[in-house]
């Protein structure tokens, strides 16, 4: 019985990607992209992960996992698996699932589709579960240490710096988002701006006046962001109001970096933690939200199969369908970052192996599905809109009647009249030049909420609450992630003076905050001034580190099968590794000296060179050579990792390096209970 | 239904840091006051804003 379920399962599977692949000229709808997704999701889990998890592993749940071993009532607990996954889940997802898909879209919906759901099977959710499991054998160890420990001393201090570069640029590309969604928008800035009082609030409430009463301050801080929208649109019909929350890209530029900074030196219980708490409940209630509405629903695709960018033109970012198509989706395919969640907390709390199946495979292929929702959100716009939102002025032309004659002569026709009843619609003066991906995927939602019920009356409330819902979680991550980028610093300056290590050292706060705002707050500036928009340069450079990183952890891994003498297996984690590697030294090769300008760095310094001189074109072309040398940092570094990685292999399998592994000796566990 | 409904309160919990305090009241055998709860904040967030987070 159970194999007949399994094969409707693949035979689902099968029919939907048939029809999604055959539907060239007519729009397919999205239930076809749902099924053909869960179903390989499905598949992949039961049969793949299983095989890896009871041939290759050999999860074994007598085994005493680290959370019951070094229980200690803080980091170590054995803890419910459905607690662990919801956890980790909500540790994994980003906006990177969100934005990266809408950005891919330019190329079709079908690149993306297919890269989002065969990469997770086949990568990211091996990465993910193969180093929670390396995790959970040495005692929860850290990627760091893990890479110390198995590679080497290289190893382990290049994966310190490629993560700490990686933050840098993640933090700037995600700033980029963020000015480009809120600029000339007084409704979205006001929201925003009325979520840090909001913020600061419930940090008093829960310090002072209800400690401990985390959800029900939750619960107030979000009636509080609900005003703040509905305070929104008021400000943005009042003549005296709407000015004083209308920016530039550059002042919100300016004046992202200086709340960076405050929330990166002011205390975590004031600003992050509350924060954290209140976007992760709208980060969940909306996913949970887009996939009903999108299940029940059932939107038709606007955007063809493929577009005529696959050739490497796209006006959103420049380059052929490979490289960039892999690059530009990583969150939801595969992402290095996962794996420093894989071996950060997650690992301390599984109170059994075979728990780390569902945890960290189930919760990568869960990630998948709501970056598939992200691209059906985006792909059920009409491309006209899609593109003239998501299409820099340096490309489509400068004012709306260009690009609107720029993007129609694609063959996506669109006109200024229904850009701007569109714009009104949602309440915004203009959705023209609005790179960066949220606003479109923000159309894309709202025009899925709208159906289920209260039509374009409410249009522009949900268009303002997919907006306020995106930027926050990407505030949150800029929070956080400015924090953790100064404690690396702090870290590592400690080695050098350890004043540096006292985390309270008001200097050596302040200094290393300055040092982490200064450095994504530069790259920022610098997407902000781009003519192409920034996102062309700043999210290929963020998608290559990120897979590069994916890239240092699966060595790990593999270096780990080689010693665990699973030689056998090793394509599992080679297969991803060698594609991740092809992948991003054929995009950051391109991205450093593509004789073509739209790509190539040092190709764009040299053409503004030769070109007319303006105010900032010495900036310009600096800032272009800078990108190419980070390029060049990154593939270096991850170079040094492989070819360290692959020194260590070859003495594994002539015997000369021994293959002892670090692994925890067996302990039985005493956990009776079922977790 | 049940079972559930206990689920996902206890995810509810957990990222609610209410499974993190109770926890850290057994490890330190006191009850909760606004104090536990504070010092019990600042050791939790110490802790957990220098892990990293996914983009």
């Amino acid at each position: 019985m159970l194999r007949i379920v399994w094969a409707l399962i693949a035979i689902a599977a099968a029919v939907s990607m048939g029809v999604i692949a055959q539907s060239q000229g007519e729009p397919v709808n999205s239930t076809w992209l749902v099924v053909a997704s869960v179903c390989t999701y499905l598949i992949g889990y039961r049969f793949y992960a299983a095989f890896i998890a009871a041939k290759v592993m050999a999860l074994d749940d007598t085994r005493a996992t680290p959370a019951e071993r070094l229980r200690d009532g803080h980091d170590f607990e054995p803890t419910n698996k459905w607690i662990v996954f919801g956890h980790h889940f909500a540790a994994i997802a980003g906006p990177g699932p969100l934005v990266g898909p809408t950005l891919a879209a330019q190329f079709g919906y079908l690149p993306g589709f297919l890269w989002i759901v065969v990469g997770c099977v086949l990568g990211g959710a091996i990465q993910d579960f193969v180093i929670l499991f390396c995790s959970i054998r040495r005692d929860g160890k850290s990627l760091g240490q893990m890479a110390r420990e198995e590679i080497g001393k290289v190893g382990g201090f290049t994966a310190l710096i490629t993560v700490l570069l990686i933050m840098i640029i993640l933090l700037a590309v995600i700033g980029l988002v963020v000015v480009n969604t809120l600029k000339g928008s007084p409704w979205g800035t006001f929201t925003i701006a009325a979520t840090m009082p909001t913020a600061i609030f419930m940090g008093l409430y829960l310090r002072y006046w209800r400690p401990g009463k985390v959800l029900e301050a939750s619960l107030i801080g979000f009636v509080l962001i609900m005003a703040g929208i509905f305070g929104g649109q008021i400000v943005s019909q009042s003549p005296t109001l709407a000015p004083m929350f209308t920016y530039s890209g550059l002042a919100l530029c300016f004046a992202l970096i200086i709340y960076g900074f405050f929330a990166s030196a002011l205390p975590v219980w004031l600003l992050l933690a509350p924060r954290d708490y209140l976007s992760t409940f709208v980060k969940l209630g909306v996913v949970v939200m887009l996939g009903a509405g999108i299940i029940f629903l059932r939107p038709e695709l606007q955007m063809p199969p493929f577009t005529r960018f696959t050739d490497g033109t796209g006006p959103i970012f420049a380059g052929k369908i490979f490289p960039f198509c892999f690059i530009t989706i990583a969150c939801g395919a595969v992402s290095g970052f996962h794996s420093l969640i894989s071996s950060g907390t997650t690992p301390k709390l599984l109170g059994r192996e075979r728990h780390a199946l569902g945890v960290g495979y189930g919760s990568m292929l869960l990630e998948s599905f709501v970056a598939v929702m992200a691209l059906i959100a985006a792909a059920s716009l009409h491309p006209g809109v899609y593109f003239a939102v998501n299409s820099p002025a340096g490309i489509v032309g400068a004012t709306p009647a260009a690009a609107v004659a720029t993007i129609s002569n694609w063959g996506f026709p669109v006109s200024t009249t229904e850009m701007a009843t569109l714009a009104q619609g949602v309440g915004e003066q203009s959705l023209f030049y609005r790179t960066g991906g949220a606003p479109s995927l923000a159309l894309g939602m709202a025009q899925i909420f709208v159906q289920t019920g209260g039509g374009q009356a409410v249009m522009a409330f949900w268009y303002h609450f997919a907006i306020m819902f995106e930027v926050l979680f990407i505030l949150t991550t800029l929070d956080a992630g400015t924090r953790v980028g100064r404690f690396m610093l702090q870290d590592l300056l400690g080695h050098v003076s350890p004043k540096f290590k006292q985390t309270n050292w008001l200097p050596g706060m302040l200094g290393t905050s300055a040092v982490i705002v200064a450095a994504w707050g530069y790259f920022l500036y610098q997407g902000v001034l781009d003519p192409l928009g920034g996102i062309n340069s700043l999210w290929p450079l963020f998608g290559i580190a990120n897979q590069l990183l994916a890239a240092v952890a699966l060595c790990v891994a593999t270096t780990i099968l080689l010693k665990m003498h699973r030689l056998k297996y090793v394509w599992i984690t080679c297969m991803p590794l060698v594609w991740l590697v092809v992948v991003c030294f054929t995009a950051g090769w391109q991205k450093i000296f593509s004789p073509l300008p739209a790509i190539g760095f040092l190709a764009q310094a040299d053409a503004l060179a030769a070109g007319v001189q303006g105010p900032t074109t010495a900036t310009l072309i600096f800032n272009a050579r800078l990108d190419a040398a980070v390029t060049g940092v990154f593939l270096f570094l991850v170079a040094l990792i492989l070819v360290d990685s692959i020194r260590v292999w070859m003495g594994i399998l002539n015997g000369s390096t021994s293959s002892k592994t670090t692994e925890t000796p067996f302990v039985p566990t005493k956990l009776a209970e079922e977790l | 239904m049940k079972r559930l409904l206990a689920i996902l309160r206890g995810i509810v919990d957990e990222l609610t840091d209410q499974n993190a305090y109770r926890r850290y009241l057994l490890a330190h055998g006191v009850v909760h006051s606004p104090d536990a709860w504070r010092e019990f904040q600042d050791e939790h967030w110490q802790a957990k804003s220098r892990r990293g987070r996914c983009c």
